[in-house]
């Protein structure tokens, strides 16, 4: 079977040179057979991929420790659902994943596109073999990053890492490799346009559904990794700036920009050269990303060993992107002047022109430190540097979210603005007793950041109650468009969504670190020993202990929670004793309504103990990051669900865009 | 084509991006700790510096009192220097003696201390080239 995997793989590796060769042809010489050639060596390279990831796939289900990947990711002990998750466990599955999610896509973009032959298409398509080439060679040619090599005799298995077995990290690496799949489809259109020199819209809307699906799926790692990181990890946080979370943050910042620069590419013809930086430039970060978990450059805490090969093919696959598309963007400049621009400081498209320069400023930042920092200057920057650049970048974007709506695109009258701004104004001073009562004057510039939060809902209101006037049309009641607002555009639709979830979020986030405090206690193991924490008290009453999954020993220390003299809760802190990797101490959470109380003991400790170390710590509004971040993957999927009719769509498109301002044609100037 | 208020955009993007860059670039500075091992914090040109090194915690050594924790790590390049850490953070849940550690934080020569606001645990090895976040020390507010 090992033979059968690997044959289909270096088969992969063929196909996805014979229609990168057919593709490249077909294009230049505007040959349709040759791109039919090219399309079906696609579906051979998918073919094959399937294949190798079937024998994979089918080595986890049964068992087969012969394969040394299996072995090393997985045991007999494990459930069913933890076996399939051992394939992409270790970085040979990883590689395997992601050639199976390219391959996937290449061939759906080329099925959808075999009864027309489509130049652009056939280029894009070309672009993402090149890419699946890459890692299929990857596999192929560095022992160490192919999954179909025998287990040396006599090998153990090693079964998971048992911080690993969660749902949330079981789903966290596919839901990430969608999102950077996703995103390589805006890069590959962009690259394919550029070849040929067309600056016209038509690859934008061949790649926005890809690069919003590619986007949730990015928001939905992101968010599933910090909410591990949160209950399992139990180091008292959620988002350390560790360098493998700050390169899977960086594409998702210009993917961001992406997505905003692309609406009004698509409407106005505005912000070309930004979009095609950004599809470039958001690929480039996805494969960084991989660069530094992969390579081990970066000192991490990851502890993998270095492998040169593997180096030098991520390390060239990098520059090559990089020349390749700042070459052709230089090369096809002028092809992608805009005729329209920004015409004022007070409209929406500088706003959106802000939006996409402070996020690209932001994922640069974040590079910088993570990689350039480290290899080059010998340095290291922590969390207090990136906090410090992120906490005025997220309060400057929220407030862009905030003002937004508010003004018209083109150019905003004074009159205007002055009755739109009044309910966010309204807002804003109603979540002033709320922040109050909380207790949040402790810090000024936390408050700042919550009441801009709160300027922003009235903003996010104003932008439906403004689609529905429009919608309702002159003399009629403000109610008969609602319905209109929320199904005329999607993408307005989706907005709305996206945008209340991110002030979520920021709240969260501003709520969660700013105001997090903690209390450390060493508590006597006899019943009735006490801690507190603002308000809150914890009575040890027991320790109980039981066998938890890989044979791991478990002591847990029983606490009753109390607050203002009734019982709230029980907490059980825990340490797990694993016989391969030894103890870890695990931390349990009770949810209030605006805060979470984290309990964990700071040591291991079992039934001979004589004193458990206990910190306590209070997370204001952590909720809201979790509740946000499901919003934020809401308003993607809403944008993404399909339409009933073409021309509708059109219809509403057209809608979508007048009602926005003064913009006469949907197609802007350049189409 | 309106050129001025093209200029308008270019010198506000100018702005903003100068403004930016010299932010970042002075936070580095201030903020970036040196990536040393702990034989180089002998040489005392580190005394008062953020520093970032990594060591094995000694058997023995860890002790707690109510400022925090306290324990010595040795140099990982084969050399036998140590250096004492203060800490009173969270601690990493695989932290023991005899594990791998890095830490950052202030380095004081006289006393030999590195009093440290970040503490982070290697990943024992045998689970090298998972595709996961290993786990990551608190914050340093």
């Amino acid at each position: 079977m090992i033979a059968l995997g690997r044959i289909a793989l270096a088969l992969a590796l063929v196909f996805s040179m014979a229609s990168v060769l057919f593709l490249a042809l077909g294009m230049r010489w505007d040959r349709k057979d040759l791109l039919r050639n090219g399309y079906y060596a696609v579906y051979a390279f998918f073919l094959t991929t399937v294949v190798s990831s079937a024998v994979l796939l089918q080595a986890f289900l049964k068992k087969d420790f012969g394969f040394g990947y299996v072995a090393e990711n997985s045991d007999a002990s494990l459930s069913t659902f933890y076996r399939i998750a051992g394939f992409w466990a270790g970085q040979q599955g990883s590689f395997l994943l992601w050639l199976l999610l390219i391959a996937v896509v290449a061939v759906v973009i080329a099925l959808v596109d075999l009864n027309r032959l489509e130049r652009l298409t056939g280029g894009a398509v070309m672009v993402l073999c090149v890419v699946g080439g890459v890692f299929a060679a990857l596999m192929v040619l560095n022992k160490g990053s192919n999954p179909f090599v025998a287990a040396e005799p006599g090998t153990q298995p090693f079964g998971l890492n048992p911080l690993l077995l969660h749902p949330a990290m079981v789903l966290h690496p596919p839901a990430l490799f969608i999102g950077y799949v996703g995103l390589s489809v805006p890069f590959a259109f962009a690259i394919s346009t550029l070849l040929l020199g067309r600056g016209d819209k038509q690859w934008v809307s061949l790649s926005q559904k890809w690069a919003v699906a590619g986007w949730l799926f990015l928001s939905l790692g992101i968010g599933l990794g910090a909410w591990w990181a949160y209950v399992v990890l139990s180091f008292g946080g959620y988002w350390g700036w560790d360098p493998v979370e700050n390169t899977s943050l960086v594409p998702w910042l210009t993917a961001t920009a992406l997505l905003h620069a692309f609406t009004l590419y698509k409407s106005r013809g505005l912000f070309k050269h930004w979009a095609l930086g950004l599809a470039a430039a958001t690929f480039f970060f996805t494969i960084l990303a991989t660069w530094t978990t992969r390579t081990g450059l970066i000192q991490s805490v990851h502890a993998f060993e270095k492998n040169p090969l593997l180096v030098w093919i991520l390390s060239g696959f990098l520059v090559l992107t990089a020349a390749a598309s700042s070459g052709l963007m230089a090369w096809r400049w002028r092809r992608f002047e805009s005729h329209d621009q920004v015409e004022s400081i007070l409209s929406r498209d500088f706003l959106y022109y802000l939006t996409n320069l402070l996020l690209t400023l932001f994922a640069v930042a974040v590079a910088f430190g993570t990689v350039f920092v480290p290899l080059a200057m010998n340095k290291t920057v922590g969390p207090s540097t990136y906090n410090a650049i992120a906490q005025p970048l997220g309060v400057v974007t929220l407030g862009l979210i905030a003002i937004c709506p508010l003004l018209a695109w083109r150019k905003t009258e004074g009159s205007e603005l002055r009755k739109t701004i009044i309910l966010p104004l309204v807002t804003a001073v109603l979540s002033v007793p709320l922040w109050l009562y909380l207790g949040f004057q402790s810090s000024v510039w936390g408050f700042i950041g919550l009441v801009v939060c709160g300027f922003a809902v009235g903003g996010v209101i104003q932008f439906v109650l403004h689609s529905a006037r429009r919608a309702a049309g002159p003399g009629k009641s403000l109610w008969a468009g609602m319905g209109r607002a929320f199904t005329g555009s999607r993408t307005r639709t989706a907005a709305y969504f996206v945008h209340f979830g991110m002030i979520l979020v920021v709240a969260g986030l501003i709520g969660s670190n700013v105001y997090k405090h903690e209390a450390t206690a060493l508590v006597k193991v006899k019943a009735g020993e006490t801690a507190s924490i603002a308000g809150y008290t914890l009575a040890y009453k027991g320790m109980t202990g039981n066998t938890g999954p890989q044979n791991s020993t478990r002591s847990f220390a029983t606490f009753a929670v109390t607050r203002g003299g009734t019982q709230i809760g029980t907490l059980t802190p825990h340490t797990d004793v694993y016989p391969a990797s030894g103890a870890a101490v695990r931390a349990v959470i009770l949810g209030r309504p605006f805060e979470d109380l984290f309990v964990v003991a700071d040591d291991p400790f079992d039934s001979t103990s004589k004193s458990i170390a206990l910190r306590m710590i209070i997370f204001p509004l952590i909720r809201w990051v979790w509740i946000g971040s499901i919003l934020l993957c809401v308003g993607a999927a809403v944008s993404l669900w399909p339409k009933a009719r073409p021309q509708e769509q059109e219809a509403r498109v057209t809608e979508a865009i007048a009602d926005t301002g003064d913009v006469a044609r949907p197609d802007g100037a350049t189409a | 084509m309106n050129k001025k208020s093209r200029t308008r955009l270019l010198i506000a993007t100018g702005v903003i991006v100068v403004v930016f860059v010299i932010g970042v670039v002075f936070l580095i500075q201030k903020q970036g700790a040196y990536y040393r091992q702990v034989s180089d914090l002998t040489t005392g040109q580190y005394d008062g510096k953020n520093v970032k090194v990594g060591g094995k915690v000694l058997d023995g050594t860890i002790n707690r009192d109510s400022s925090g924790v306290h324990f010595t790590i040795q140099d990982l390049t084969g050399k036998s220097q140590t250096v004492k850490v203060t800490y009173s953070g969270q601690m990493p849940n695989t932290f023991n003696s005899g594990v791998d550690v890095v830490v950052i934080g202030k380095y004081a020569s006289t006393a030999g201390v590195i009093n440290a606001d970040q503490l982070q645990t290697k990943c024992p090895s045998k689970y090298k080239g998972q595709a996961s976040p290993a786990p990551t020390p608190p914050s340093a507010q």
